[in-house]
């Protein structure tokens, strides 16, 4: 059981996430190529390498500044819509986020945050084939359990659920927007991001608690 | 089939384009840190700066058009890829002035949301900027709402014209009325033949038959709305002008400003050809070609196509755009 984590395990969580998506960077690529130009992985893989150097370099122990340093790093790395969406997420969330530790509700609070900060660049609603698709009900699922570990995991599954469900739907977004019904039958690769995310996350809780 | 490029370790292209651009051209551009291509002699303060963001692989486009008369910084991304919010901000930062700042952006997802929140932090410190979003694709249909249609080739003749007026030492103000009245009067429309492949993944950006093209192509290999078996130069030209004559609600006596960009493996020979055409059926139709421009402009690496590109111009913008300006990829004596 995990009722509170700290910032050593908001690093183990994080870097857990860090770690999911670089393992999938390669599949993402080729979700992209199919609705857009083939270089979300790579976007995403620089992503999580500038988020990996801005841990490291953060002064230990304080996880908002942590939070907003990840989010700088990460926008000045990956460019295209990834960088401006995933910082300002981690932005949103830096501005919640407490200094010591934090119980579920204060976690799902601090993701929600990230998650009201990203939808501010974005028109993107649920149901238009994008990360939002599986963010929002990412979040959502992080209110009700008490422990932040199995908070996390059915934040995990419920985002699976949400890329799952962007087969069926047709692009009004990004670059695969001009493509109309060609997008029917692909999953969006942001949505996958958001995926591996939340299952890095998950696992990285789990490892820490 | 497997890529075929002359290229080193793929993450290393912008930074190798970059280096390449400022040092075969250094007395035009120079380069700021990592992501930024800036004038090797700049600009006086007096006068307004004028700023672009975009991807990179697409040279020229959009770093070769700094220079006199056009761009003082261009923030460069990645391949295809929008740069992030900090180095915008750096570049805003830079050129802040009592005069002002233009900052042009093109209609990207990626771009406009870097855009945004660059120029949200700008504003919170301050800074004297002004936005103008490039958007005249009529792909999507000429009626579609602005945030449907994206910022193609015509950003460049646009850098062109409120270029040449802040060079003049106009006003922040009267930058932007020059610019807002080159995008309100401009449309461009891309066709496309064979596919290209993306330098960092080596993957092909979309398919299309051998013997299909396809009118509506974007940039980056987003699909268009029209796929249809190849047709003739002039046949091409013919379909592409009348939808654009009417986006610019061209009519006999209007004075245009023509550019015929190719995407990157489509001949001169065919560029000029297309031209011919163009300033063909616009001569039976009593409308004069002003000025005019064929060439690569803004490329979509081996992407055989074409963007035709049209603006309505008055005296102004003709004037302005046959003003002096010296940049790597584009000079005006």
């Amino acid at each position: 059981m995990a009722t509170a984590i700290g910032y050593e395990q908001i690093v183990r969580m994080i870097r857990g996430g860090l770690e999911a998506i670089r393992a999938h960077h390669e599949e993402l690529s080729r979700l992209d190529s199919a609705l857009g130009d083939g270089d979300h992985g790579s976007a995403m893989l620089r992503a999580v390498e500038a988020a990996g150097k801005a841990i490291q370099q953060a002064a230990a122990g304080n996880t908002p500044k942590l939070l907003q340093q990840i989010a700088w790093g990460l926008m000045a790395a990956a460019g295209g819509a990834p960088g401006p969406l995933f910082g300002s997420f981690f932005l949103g969330m830096s501005e919640a986020a407490d200094e010591g530790e934090m119980d579920a509700p204060a976690v799902a609070a601090m993701f929600e945050a990230g998650l009201a900060k990203l939808r501010k660049q974005t028109k993107a609603q649920p149901g238009e084939k994008t990360m939002v698709d599986a963010l929002v009900p990412a979040v959502e699922a992080l209110r009700g359990p008490p422990d932040v570990a199995a908070a996390m995991a059915r934040a995990a599954e419920a985002a699976a659920q949400g890329a799952e469900s962007t087969r069926d739907m047709q692009a009004k977004h990004g670059k695969a927007r001009h493509m109309g019904e060609r997008t029917l039958g692909h999953i969006d690769p942001g949505s996958m991001s958001v995926t591996y995310l939340f299952q890095g996350f998950a696992e990285g809780v789990a490892r820490g608690s | 089939m497997a890529m075929k490029k002359f290229i080193n370790d793929p993450a290393n292209l912008t930074a190798e384009l970059l280096e390449g651009l400022v040092q075969a051209y250094p007395s035009k551009v120079a380069l700021d840190g990592e992501k930024l291509v800036v004038r090797a002699k700049p600009k006086e303060d007096s006068k307004v700066a004028i700023v672009t963001l975009g991807g990179a692989g697409h040279e020229p486009a959009l770093q070769g058009f700094v220079g006199e008369g056009m761009l003082d910084i261009s923030v460069v991304g990645d391949i295809f890829a929008a740069p992030g919010p900090p180095p915008v901000l750096e570049a805003l930062r830079q050129m802040n002035r009592d005069a002002g700042v233009l900052f042009v952006v093109l209609n990207h997802a990626g771009d406009v949301m870097s855009a945004n929140m660059a120029l949200e932090m700008a504003e919170a410190e301050g800074l004297n900027v002004r936005k103008v979003l490039t958007h005249e694709d009529i792909a999507p249909g000429m009626h579609a709402p602005a945030e449907d249609k994206r910022g193609l080739v015509g950003c460049i003749p646009l850098y062109k014209v409120a270029g040449a007026a802040a060079e003049a030492g106009m006003s922040l103000d009267e930058v932007c009325r020059v610019a807002e009245k080159y995008n309100d009067n401009m449309a461009t429309l891309a066709v496309a033949l064979k596919t290209a492949t993306h330098p960092q993944t080596g993957e092909e950006i979309f398919t299309l038959e051998d013997d299909e093209m396809e009118i509506g192509m974007g940039q980056h290999g987003e699909a268009g709305t029209g796929r249809s078996k190849m047709l003739s130069a002039d046949e091409t030209a013919e379909r592409m002008l009348e939808q654009l004559l009417l986006a610019v609600k061209a009519a006999r006596g209007d004075k245009l400003y023509v550019m015929i960009n190719g995407a990157g493996a489509t001949t001169l020979m065919e560029l000029l050809i297309i031209f011919r055409r163009v300033r063909q059926i616009l001569a039976d139709r009593g409308i004069e070609v002003a000025c005019s421009h064929v060439g690569e402009y803004l490329t979509v690496q081996e992407m055989a196509g074409f963007q035709m590109h049209v603006a309505k111009v008055d005296e102004e913008l003709i004037e302005l755009m046959n003003a002096p300006c010296d940049t790597p990829f584009l000079t005006v004596r």
